[in-house]
């Protein structure tokens, strides 16, 4: 078949400049006009850009005698992220530690959360604080980080035990809230707030991953004892607030009755509400997310939101940085170090 | 049967090679762990996935085409090659299979390009959004993990203290650079990217040898999941998203032209290192994570800026 159909100019074609032939052999005056140079210059440049940056930044230098604890977080796009971070920074400033924070710029990426993990294991940090994205992904490197001499702690999303005994991988303590007990306080919640029958709808996150898994699990079992309480909906919207959006405007085109609606965290749980408003149906819908966020607790405060589950992520930090310098002292650590969980709901809408 | 312009391509390599090591050598006076062998060691390990990808893709922007499928085809790649071997399939025929599930999708837009005339932006745009789908929807979204130690010395494995990824993307430039420098195949691909009625008229298949080129970008994409799948022991339907970019980048850093006609694999793999250093050194500096990003994006921006200027001076 021939993919031509209208003939060009072939003639001007064909003495376009980059096939004749090039004779400039690659001497020494030729590389020096050479754009790699730029990219020389440039690299130059950004490095000294970075050192401006990271020096301001951290009075500290990098490679003090401090212990260095780092702290590996999904994302920072999120607030509950920067929380936890800002209570492992008070920690550490405490404690008279360095603290190394960082994480991938999407929640999503397992291969890169496992390469910073890997890339702080060459720093030599002393202690490693990690929340992990995957709960079975991010098992090898924590079996890196073993091989290394450097201690473990989890915070906030467990790892999956089979896949840790498999690998006979070890980490020195959890630290978290327990994300079904906080899924399920939101749908006792709901349960106590519709006594008449009412269709309800979930907002899932990353599919397949615990922490969200568990909360659905928690809310589905708080609901379990309401059966006039029907989920009409349950889609994932993979813990992203325009996707909360977009996932909650074609739920109500699809379902009108919805009375209630739960989302795995704020930041869906504010898209929908979002998309609620835009459908001109604030105040009869019922959400609830997760996480407790300044802009959910605030929402709360005004009667927008319903309620919202409070995991303390600063506390969570706090504690990271905390039992981390523990253990490094030789304390003994338990296996699960439980962080409280409540529900925020506004008293005065009650 | 030597590519155009050769002693460019080795002008342009040579200048990136600089840029690379210069990239080392700021890094090593600035981080005390950067210029160590279990790093250096740790950045080959990191790299080979996206170096991989960017084979194929180097294939394709040399024949002035473009791949936005390939983060969407790993994934799907890697969710078959997670239910071969879940099934029980032997590791060797899952490999197999896998890369040709790759190629698969990988032929579908060469097909849409050629035979469909799509434009490779459309047809590659419209794969990605396929292939990300059927790998979500084989798995309900969920991940498939848990291989067998076999498997998964695919990404443990050491040989000459040199990790598989690096030796599996070794390998991968070996023959793709045999391929692209050394056989008809590879001419007709700078041939296509420099003027594809003159290739046409030359009496050359263009549909048949642009077809393969897609195949062989869909092939790389599954090599790549392969080892990406070992690494995590994991086969993630989420995966991939906007590795696309980061193999476009390390294509053009490396001195290929978005224009088609230019480009070599050589320069391609010192393009991935130097993403794979700079986001590595990075790391290991502290630098938060959202000035990570305006950095990669200034050295794309810069690397192709110049070869603009450049080539504005001399013509």
């Amino acid at each position: 078949m021939n993919p031509i159909t209208a003939p060009p100019p072939y003639v001007g074609a064909y003495s376009r400049p980059r096939f004749r032939p090039e004779s400039e052999a690659p001497g020494l005056e030729s590389l020096a006009r050479h754009p790699g140079w730029g990219l020389v210059g440039l690299a130059l440049l950004l490095g000294l850009v970075t050192v401006g940056c990271d020096r301001a930044g951290a009075p500290a230098s990098a490679e003090s005698s401090r212990t260095r604890v780092a702290l590996v977080m999904k994302t920072l796009n999120s607030p509950f992220f920067l929380d936890m971070k800002r209570g492992a920074e008070e920690a550490a400033r405490e404690l008279g530690v360095e603290l190394v924070a960082q994480a991938p710029e999407r929640e999503l990426d397992v291969e890169k959360q496992m390469q910073i993990v890997e890339n702080l294991i060459q720093t030599r940090v002393d202690a490693l604080c990690l929340t992990p994205s995957g709960s079975k992904e991010l098992v090898p490197v924590v079996g890196k980080a073993n091989r290394a001499g450097i201690p473990v702690l989890i915070v906030d999303t467990r790892l999956d035990e089979a896949t840790v005994q498999a690998d006979g991988v070890r980490y020195v303590s959890f630290i978290g809230s327990d994300n079904y007990e906080g899924g399920k306080l939101a749908g006792q919640h709901v349960a106590s707030l519709f006594p008449q029958p009412a269709q309800i709808a979930i907002l899932e996150g990353i599919p397949g991953h615990e922490t969200h898994d568990s909360r659905i699990r928690g809310f589905r079992d708080g609901l379990a004892g309401s059966p006039h309480l029907k989920i009409v909906a349950s889609q994932p919207a993979n813990a992203e607030r325009d996707q909360g959006f977009n996932v909650m405007q074609n739920l109500l085109q699809a379902h009108r009755d919805i009375a209630a609606v739960f989302a795995s965290n704020d930041l869906m749980a504010l898209g929908a509400l979002e998309a609620v408003s835009a459908a001109g149906r604030a105040g009869t819908i019922k959400i609830l997310g997760f996480d407790a966020t300044d802009e959910a607790r605030e929402a709360i405060a005004a009667g927008r939101l319903e309620a919202s589950v409070a995991q303390n992520p600063t506390a969570m930090g706090r504690l990271a940085v905390t039992k981390a310098v523990e253990a490094l002292r030789g304390g003994t650590l338990p296996k699960s170090i439980p962080v409280s969980i409540e529900l925020i709901t506004n008293p005065r809408g009650q | 049967m030597t590519p155009p312009k050769l002693a460019l391509h080795h002008a342009r390599q040579l200048g990136t090679l600089a840029g690379l090591l210069l990239l080392v050598t700021v890094l090593a006076i600035l981080s005390p762990h950067f210029l160590t062998p279990g790093n250096l060691l740790t950045v080959l390990e990191q790299t080979a996935i996206n170096a991989i990808i960017a084979v194929g893709m180097t294939f394709v922007i040399i024949s002035a085409g473009i791949d936005l499928a390939v983060g969407s085809v790993l994934a799907l790649a890697g969710i078959v090659l997670g239910l071969l071997l879940q099934a029980g399939v032997p590791v060797p025929v899952a490999l197999l299979l896998t890369v040709g599930a790759g190629g698969l999708c990988g032929s579908v837009n060469g097909l849409l390009v050629t035979l469909g005339r799509l434009p490779p932006f459309i047809a590659t745009l419209g794969m990605m959004s396929m292939a990300r789908g059927a790998a979500l929807l084989l798995t309900q979204g969920r991940p498939i993990s848990g291989f067998d130690s076999g498997f998964r010395t695919l990404a443990t494995g050491q040989w000459l203290h040199l990790p598989a990824p690096t030796l599996i993307m070794l390998g991968v430039y070996a023959a793709a650079h045999f391929l692209l420098t050394r056989t008809r195949f590879g001419l007709y691909t700078y041939a296509m990217g420099g003027n594809e009625q003159a290739t046409h008229l030359a009496g050359i298949n263009v549909p048949f040898h642009k077809t393969a080129i897609y195949m062989l970008s869909g092939c790389t994409s599954a090599v790549a999941a392969i080892v990406l799948t070992a690494r995590l022991n994991s086969a993630q339907p989420i995966a991939g998203i906007a590795y696309e970019l980061d193999a476009i980048a390390a294509t053009v850093i490396g001195g290929t032209s978005l224009m088609g006609g230019q480009g070599t694999l050589v320069g391609t793999l010192i393009g991935a290192l130097i993403m794979g250093v700079l986001k590595n050194g990075l790391n290991l500096l502290g630098v938060s994570s959202f000035l990570q990003q305006i950095i990669i994006g200034g050295v794309i921006i810069a690397a192709v800026l110049f070869d603009t200027l450049v080539k504005q001076r001399r013509s």
